[in-house]
């Protein structure tokens, strides 16, 4: 793969700039709730009624494994820290995404990376 | 647009990665087939689309979203297919790492943000393209795309209490109201503007990109 090619470049410096401007995306909202259908599953049941509610209590918890959930380091709770978290989580997503399109195209086009 | 675990039921889940399976297997054998040169932009539009997912805009309603990018890469790739593989891994690597969007709603938001939205909005765009120019085709193909993908979600969410109740609590009602307003208002209009600055630039820079193999036969030829 040629990552040589100028508008590869390109993207790259987008992507560096996106990485020290990411903060944007929590602190121009902090005081706003979450998305739409994204709320805690407990805050939900106080709201709605737990027996409303009982199956997704049961799978809420499925997967708590997250290695930095919701982009942030956990207890790096108040705006500067939780900034430091969300860059931190963009250059770590970034090298994991980067990371598996690699692999993959490594698996099914084992030619193109070579050279 | 990204369900967490818990808010469809088992046979939501299973259901969407039964649909995604196939359109996965489809996806590969188109990866197989693009143009190498092609394939390190589509890795820097990867992470571009992880990242472009991290700027959560302010919905007037109080809550967020955020523009998604499956749109531009279908755009830029000439490809929907292999948007739907690069949209997938960045869903899958949320899922894993951040605890954004569930394990158990894999199926679903690959189907509504890496299949509806990139088709959606690619087809708008092939629809448009001639008669108003890429750059404006791929802005409203990108709008047209996310607000698509969004309802989607939202019949989702809505259909789950009628389908196994003790999920998602509320009906379609008022599930797709919310999710088209949020996404109608602030995440379209973003989706739109980015989507249409990149396929600009991109144009201008790599015009070669949006030559079709019949325009670059026949320029050979002539």
């Amino acid at each position: 793969m040629n990552w040589q090619d100028p508008l590869v470049k390109k993207f790259l410096y987008v992507i560096i700039a996106m990485i020290i401007l990411c903060p944007l995306g929590i602190l121009l909202v902090w005081n706003y709730g979450d998305a739409w259908g994204e709320w805690d599953p407990q805050e939900l049941a106080e709201k709605v009624g737990e027996s409303k509610v009982s199956g997704m209590l049961h799978l809420a918890d499925i997967w708590n494994h997250a290695l930095l959930p919701d982009y942030d380091v956990p207890g790096w709770d108040d705006p500067f820290h939780a900034s430091i978290g969300y860059i931190i989580s963009a250059i770590v997503g970034v090298i994991l995404c980067v990371g598996a399109y690699y692999a993959l195209i490594k698996f099914v086009n084992p030619r193109a990376t070579t050279g | 647009m990204h369900i967490p675990d818990g808010y469809l039921g088992p046979i939501t889940c299973a259901f969407f990665y039964l649909i995604m399976i196939p359109i996965w297997y489809k996806g590969i054998k188109e990866l197989k087939k693009l143009d190498p040169r092609k394939l390190p932009l589509l890795g820097v539009l990867t992470a571009f689309a992880f990242l472009v997912m991290m700027f959560n805009l302010p919905v007037p309603d109080g809550t967020t979203a955020h523009m998604v990018g499956g749109t531009l890469i279908a755009i830029l790739m000439d490809n929907p297919w292999v948007a739907t593989i690069a949209i997938s891994i960045v869903l899958v690597i949320q899922a894993i790492f951040f605890g954004d969007g569930g394990i158990t709603c894999i199926g679903a938001n690959c189907f509504n943000m890496g299949v509806v939205l990139p088709f959606v909005g690619y087809y708008v765009y092939k629809f448009l393209r001639n008669k108003v120019g890429e750059v404006i085709a791929s802005g409203i193909g990108a709008y047209v795309g996310i607000v698509t993908a969004a309802i989607c979600a939202g019949f989702e969410f809505g259909l789950q209490p009628f389908i196994e109740p003790g999920y998602c609590p509320y009906p379609f009602t008022v599930s797709v109201p919310a999710m088209a307003i949020a996404h109608l208002l602030t995440a379209g209009p973003a989706a739109a503007v980015v989507t249409a600055i990149v396929v600009w630039y991109v144009r201008k820079v790599r015009p070669d990109l949006f030559t079709s193999k019949e325009q670059q036969v026949s320029g050979v030829n002539a």
